[in-house]
């Protein structure tokens, strides 16, 4: 009977132990790419490489480069950080959890100057993709993926 | 004052002595016929003392296994339950429970991921809040925004902004 309830416990334990494991702290990986039509297109970052279909699909590009990028584990949903290139910064702000993801607040500046701003409740399985100015003969875009 | 069947027993237990003895064998009506009576009587006593020698061992035996059966069976069931419980847990039925806490818990898991599929695809999905461009910077900008059910991707599609030089491609 003893062993029997300690074995339960145990179980139970291990069963809660193991469903927090799966809803901890994640990270949001937020980049700022370029997106160009080149003869020889390089490899595709490892962390587009889910959407690479979505953004050759609706974007007409075949390379993708990240110019900059920032990666942060968000414990509390209350975090801010800065992914930055040498001209553009993606300030995101992340305003809350909920169980559909984290409302991050997201600001595109070119060096000072604000370009875009926008409010998005991010899904822990749906990144996020935002056009952002066209660059040379590339574009720019704003990619939020939380791994 | 002894009765006659008094002296009688005690005649015949060879109680009797001296003149009292003298006295009972004269009055007895056939001596030799009591003679005999008295031998009988006393192979008869000498058979009772053996066999009832006899039987008192055997019951002492009889009683002492007797209660060494109750022993026995008051301290079987015991044992036997010591047995059983110490031996329930032995490693095969381990493995076994194991095997099936595992089993249960993927099932659970299963559930749970199966419980969250359905709504992020719907609900769960990325979405977008609001969207506003500088329009002093770019006053032509346009937004809009779809999603891809494929990937599950959304989109914040702009038109409109200033473009710029390759030169801010820069890493």
């Amino acid at each position: 009977m003893g062993r029997t309830l300690a074995f339960l416990i145990s179980f139970v334990l291990l069963s809660i132990g193991a469903t927090s494991a799966l809803q901890g702290a994640e990270t949001v990986w937020s980049g700022l790419v370029i997106a160009e039509n080149v003869a020889q297109p390089q490899t595709i970052p490892p962390e587009l490489t889910r959407i690479e279909g979505s953004l050759k699909k609706f974007f007409g590009y075949n390379q993708f480069q990240v110019i900059g990028q920032s990666q942060k584990t968000l414990k509390t949903g209350q975090e801010d950080w800065l992914a930055t290139s040498k001209f553009f910064g993606l300030h995101v702000d992340a305003q809350g959890e909920s169980p559909a993801g984290y409302v991050l607040n997201l600001k595109l500046y070119k060096e000072k100057e604000l370009l875009l701003e926008t409010d998005a409740k991010l899904s822990k399985r749906s990144p996020l993709v935002i056009k952002g100015p066209q660059i040379g003969s590339g574009q720019l875009l704003l990619v939020l993926v939380i791994q | 004052m002894k009765t006659f069947e008094e002296k009688w027993t005690a005649w015949l237990d060879g109680q009797l002595s001296g003149r009292e003895l003298a006295e009972f064998e004269a009055s007895l009506p056939d001596r030799a016929a009591a003679e005999a009576e008295k031998a009988d009587v006393r192979k008869l006593g000498a058979l009772l003392k053996r066999e009832v020698g006899v039987s008192a061992f055997a019951n002492e035996e009889f009683f002492s296994h007797q209660l060494r059966e109750r022993i026995r069976e008051s301290s079987v069931p015991s044992a036997k339950w010591e047995a059983k419980a110490s031996t329930w847990w032995t490693i095969p039925r381990l493995l076994w429970t194991g095997t099936a806490s595992l089993a249960v818990f993927l099932i659970f898991t299963v559930f749970v991921i199966r419980d969250k599929n359905p709504a992020e695809k719907s609900q769960y999905l990325t979405q977008i809040l609001n969207a506003r461009v500088d329009p002093v910077v770019s006053p032509n900008a346009t937004v809009s925004m779809f999603e891809v059910k494929q990937d599950r991707v959304t989109v914040l599609w702009t038109e409109g902004l200033q473009s710029l030089p390759a030169d801010y491609a820069a890493k």
